[in-house]
């Protein structure tokens, strides 16, 4: 991987609110098929960061490289064009909406009828089934609403979607938070075949046992600023539990 | 029961995807219950003014559906309704060819969707109330432009722009079934088979979620608000066809009236689901109501009072058979 440097890199990256400094001078980088833990206490700034990532508001200071290049990301849609799909653990899917709408929703594959575009039902049901049967999901069909998915079904239908889209970076916004034991560790598998099929993937978590379990580096931020940047055998998950709990002191020197 | 007959697990399954289906069972037992109580109801002259009073509020219904699926209310349909009348109404009194009168009255009533559309995703002030006063604005002017008094139209014979908005044929049916079936059914497949329709259901299933996903939420509420108002319109002026007057207090009520349809067929008050099959039924429904009672012998009075039962109920029934559908 290090023959072509990161996927990501954020350089110098500063913003805030009003008189709120949300961010200062923070570098962060996911390299290519990378599981890269983002992890700190409520108000560390990881939302903030993801944000800037992803378009959703621009940094005061700093720059942006995906693939290299310097970029600008002024909206989500910017975003995803460049390959970068987020799943919030809320917003993920629409329950009222069936399955095989919610995959496509934005991106619907259509049939031309002269004028007239009508979605391609066939072709949206069969990529959603064959989707679901890879994930081990079993529902009747397609068609069905999403409300009948458990928490864990619809966060890897989610993933499944940015997989399916041709996502470069997965950003996974506390996709474990709500799970029972047995779905989390479905969706970490979940995240780890991500990964096997190249994807770099940036996971927010507050727990940091399951981001353990499949993180290849941490970037730990504390009050808006990057206070430790690990790989995975430099550290165990009780030392940046301890990291977070009291706060990063620098080593003596 | 340990295993539930098959059967039922079928019909559970097809019903997530069906919420229409109170609202048609609803409508084939009022239908049968009217078959025995009143006479002549089984005739084609009364199918035929089942259908005139299902159509002129079938299409208002049909694009406050649209707009309910999106997650909005217009309280300001009645109101525009009789603003359209009006001006198809003075525009034909004063000589204009009517086609022209026809298409300023929906062009006046696009342009008060928009303005309720722009105030309602520019201020987030909720639809409720913006249509609200909306409402009592238009009927307002409407008020004070005609001093309260009616306008009537005699023309010495039916004009062709008439007949085709609200003309007889075959005996008492009228065309205006015809407008309110074709509209019926293109809206079901906009939102049923295109992208836009994917868009409507998303914006109002969880507009926070759709917008993140890249669908344009405003803009479909904007678009929504124009659809509802110009089909209230349309209402209007085929109302008008028929009655060749109008009053300013027409469409008074009507928001409500065609709200209740809505939800009898199906549609969430919160958004996100519903389609047009049901607001059909449901119209069908309150048509059969106000034609049937009459014709058991019923005063006209108790017509209101019964269509406020049924709305009760059909949400009752709508949503318990939701619930258990998704069990």
């Amino acid at each position: 991987m290090s023959g072509r440097g990161p996927l990501v890199k954020m350089v110098n990256i500063s913003k805030s609110f009003g008189t709120v400094q949300a961010l200062k001078d923070v570098d962060f980088e996911v390299g290519y098929q990378e599981v890269m833990g983002l992890v700190g206490d409520n108000g560390a700034g990881k939302s903030t960061l993801i944000k800037i990532l992803t378009g959703v508001f621009p940094p005061d200071t700093g720059e942006i490289y995906f693939e290299g290049r310097r970029v600008d990301i002024r909206s989500p849609k910017e975003a995803r064009d460049l390959g970068i799909e987020t799943v919030y653990q809320d917003l993920a899917l629409i329950p009222l909406m069936s399955i095989s709408r919610n995959f496509f929703l934005g991106r619907e594959p259509v049939v031309r009828m002269g004028p007239l575009r009508f979605l391609d039902k066939r072709r949206m049901d069969l990529t959603v089934r064959e989707v679901l049967s890879e994930i081990g999901i079993k529902v009747r069909s397609p068609d069905e609403p999403v409300a009948v998915l458990s928490g864990g079904e619809r966060q890897s239908v989610a993933i499944g979607r940015a997989v399916h889209f041709g996502a470069k970076l997965l950003i996974l916004d506390e996709p474990t938070s709500a799970l029972s034991v047995r779905e989390t560790h479905k969706v970490l598998d979940y995240i780890l075949e991500a990964k096997e099929r190249g994807l770099s993937i940036i996971f927010i978590t507050h727990n940091i046992y399951h981001v353990y379990s499949v993180a290849d580096r941490f970037t730990i931020l504390e009050h808006g600023h990057k206070v430790a940047e690990f790989r995975k055998d430099e550290v165990s998950a009780e030392e940046i539990i301890e990291i977070i709990r009291s706060g990063y002191r620098e080593p003596e020197a | 029961m340990k295993n539930p007959p098959r059967f039922f697990h079928l019909f559970a399954l097809w019903l997530r995807q069906h919420p229409e289906f109170g609202a048609f069972a609803g409508t084939v037992i009022v239908f049968i219950g009217f078959s025995f109580t009143a006479t002549r109801f089984l005739t084609a002259d009364s199918m035929a003014s089942i259908l005139t009073v299902a159509a002129e509020l079938g299409i208002v219904s049909a694009g406050i559906t649209f707009l309910m699926i999106s997650g909005e209310f217009d309280l300001s349909v009645g109101s525009v309704l009789g603003v359209a009348a009006m001006i198809f109404a003075m525009t034909s009194k004063a000589g204009w060819p009517h086609l022209a009168g026809w298409v300023l009255a929906l062009l006046a009533s696009a342009g008060i969707g928009l303005l309720n559309g722009i105030i309602v995703t520019r201020t987030r002030i909720p639809s409720f109330i913006t249509t609200l006063g909306a409402m009592m604005f238009w009927r307002g002017i409407l008020l004070a432009v005609t001093g309260g008094f009616p306008i009537s139209y005699f023309p010495r014979e039916m004009p062709l722009m008439f007949f085709a908005l609200n003309g007889r044929f075959a005996g008492q049916f009228r065309t205006s079934a015809i407008w309110f079936l074709g509209i019926m059914l293109l809206l079901n497949l906009v939102l049923v088979r295109t992208r836009y329709g994917n868009a409507v259901y998303a914006t109002g299933g969880n507009r926070e979620a759709a917008r993140v996903l890249g669908v344009a939420t405003d803009k479909v509420k904007l678009l929504n608000f124009v659809i509802s108002a110009v089909l209230a319109g349309l209402a209007g002026c085929i109302q008008f066809s028929r009655f060749l007057s109008v009053d300013p207090m027409r469409g008074l009520g009507l928001e409500l009236e065609a709200i209740a349809a809505a939800v009898i067929g199906g549609t969430l008050l919160t958004g996100g689901a519903g389609n047009l099959i049901g607001t059909l039924f449901g119209v069908l429904l309150v048509g059969m109501v106000r034609s049937g009672l009459v014709q058991a012998g019923a005063p006209a009075y108790w017509y209101q009072a019964f269509v406020g039962l049924i709305v009760v109920v059909a949400v009752i029934v709508n949503t318990n058979l939701r619930r258990w559908a998704l069990k």
